[in-house]
């Protein structure tokens, strides 16, 4: 009973490989459900949130208040996606979100340029040489924007517990490594991690409630104590604490519910 | 006559797996003890091969001339024992010089940074100072440390125990593709070719490539246009008397060169 994450680039059967896993385990394998569920959630158009998740922002842009808003909604429906456990996941950017939870396998599998190649052309029906540039304007606006939005490159192996690399090892091989892994007592579910997973659903539920009304927060609950924290001024604190008390009754699963303001964040605050 | 390479930033950590792994699967285990044979052989301080495997160039402390001798010495040392024998290597480097070979399974071993930073950082004696000199010396190298594709697996053992891990490697070696087949046995006769005609050009003529294919050899040096002739007789009169080496080419590109 574990949750696996496997982060891939395009066309590097980290799908394929994502959907056997989960036949083998007999898991749930999502992927694209997530933005749909936060879509009819957030009632927000699929296609906004694909387009927030996708596109890196440009050196002469930050990330605009819509684009943060819009990755919280899908941040808020994948980890309460995750609570049912037995979960294989093959997106962007899942890991990153769950780090710290002892229970999910980070996998990452890689392909051979080549190969990656090979397989665009058969599908797009394009050159190799269009093929390759896609590929490389691709790779590097999934890295620039793994960077801008958690600060870290995803392309660095620590982030993962296994990298696996097609290209001698095939698709089967990855399966039986990832299934072999997903096996071993250090991914089984324990109390432990299921309430670090209850908790960080929580906290993102309640950073997308807050956002959808323009408090940009950020936000960590530990057993159901949720402290917010805000760099907003007096004012708008005043606001946040109205807005948090009606928060506290409408969300299940709070047990305490501050505001923090003028404060130096954790570090894994959401 | 499978090879199995192991890379970690802690080189007593890859050894430990490296023994667990060719205990198991009864290979011979290669690390650095070589170092000091190597160092006796070709009279060469040991210290600046453990040097050339660890550090990064720098003026001050060793040059690339240097640097690249040390390595081919070791290069050299290293292939001529992956020839024979089933083998997992360790601390070597030796992923980087057998790329092209399809029976070398090759892995990386992330260690758990809590449970071994410190000792990581005292293995490789790195100052913060060093450590942003190092990075910068890859970014203008156009290295990309982050880079997993020069390894078939990467384990972290942040999770994942070392058992587990040897396990892993153990299973993977398995497959038929890691299996030593006539073409990728004669890849590393040559590669090893390759790497024992570099070590004795690489003193005199530190800017030569090597290429070697079924005894045959290329070299390619670059000199000025009237020692052409000169340092053309002088590489095949050294290359005839290496074992292994059936025909020489020498190709010489002139220093001074519009192309």
């Amino acid at each position: 009973m574990s949750i696996i994450t496997i982060s891939r680039g395009s066309y590097s059967k980290g799908k394929e490989v994502a959907e056997k896993v989960a036949g083998q385990l007999g898991y749930e394998c999502i992927s694209r459900e997530v933005i749909i569920e936060a879509s009819e959630r957030f009632k927000v158009s699929e296609a906004k949130l694909i387009k927030a998740i996708h596109d890196a922002p440009s050196i002469f842009e930050r990330i605009s208040q819509d684009k943060k808003t819009f990755i919280t909604y899908i941040q808020s429906a994948f980890a309460s996606r995750l609570k049912r456990d037995n979960i294989v996941y093959h997106g962007l950017a899942g890991h990153l979100l769950l780090k710290g939870i002892p229970h999910v396998l980070k996998i990452r599998i890689i392909a051979e340029m080549k190969d990656r190649i090979a397989t665009e052309v058969e599908r797009e029906n394009i050159n190799e040489k269009h093929a390759r540039l896609f590929l490389l304007k691709d790779d590097k606006a999934r890295r620039k924007w793994t960077k801008s939005l958690y600060g870290v490159d995803p392309w660095d192996s620590s982030l993962y517990d296994l990298v696996i690399h097609i290209h001698k090892l095939t698709v089967d091989n990855a399966v039986d490594f990832i299934c072999q892994a997903a096996t071993s007592e250090q991914f089984k579910t324990t109390e432990i991690s299921r309430q670090k997973m209850e908790d960080l659903a929580l906290a993102c539920q309640i950073k997308a409630a807050l956002l959808e009304q323009n408090f940009d927060v950020s936000v960590i609950s530990e057993y159901g104590n949720v402290l917010v924290y805000t760099k907003a001024s007096d004012r708008s604190v005043y606001k946040l604490e109205k807005r948090v008390k009606t928060l506290s009754r409408e969300i299940e699963g709070i047990n305490n519910l501050e505001v923090r303001s003028g404060m130096q964040f954790p570090p894994d605050v959401i | 006559m499978s090879i199995i390479t192991i890379s970690s930033d802690s080189y007593q950590l890859s050894q430990e797996i490296a023994e667990k792994t060719a205990d198991i699967l009864n290979y011979k285990c290669l690390g650095r003890e070589i170092l000091t044979t190597i160092a006796e052989t070709d009279n060469i301080p040991e210290s600046g091969l453990h040097n050339a495997l660890d550090g990064s160039k720098s003026l001050l402390r060793m040059t690339g001339r240097v640097r690249n001798r040390y390595m081919a010495c070791i290069k050299s040392a290293v292939l001529s024992r992956l020839l024979n024998d089933n083998t997992v290597c360790c601390g070597l480097a030796a992923h980087l010089y057998l790329s092209g070979v399809s029976h070398v399974l090759k892995v990386k071993i992330l260690s758990d940074f809590k449970e071994h930073g410190s000792r990581i950082e005292s293995e490789k004696k790195f100052s913060p100072r060093k450590e942003q000199h190092w990075r910068k010396f890859l970014e203008a190298s156009q290295i990309d440390k982050t880079d997993a594709s020069r390894y078939d697996l990467v384990i972290n053992l942040g999770q994942i125990e070392k058992e587990k891990a040897v396990h892993i490697i153990i299973d993977t070696v398995k497959d038929r593709k890691f299996m030593p087949m006539t073409y990728s046995i004669n890849c590393i006769e040559d590669i090893e070719l390759e790497s024992r005609v570099h070590k004795l050009l690489i003193e005199r003529f530190p800017h030569s490539a090597v290429q070697a294919k079924r005894g045959s050899v290329v070299v390619k040096i670059r000199t000025f246009k009237y020692k052409k002739q000169e340092k053309s007789n002088a590489i095949k009169e050294m290359l005839n008397k290496i074992s292994g080496v059936v025909h020489v080419d020498v190709y010489v590109k002139n220093y001074i060169s519009w192309h």
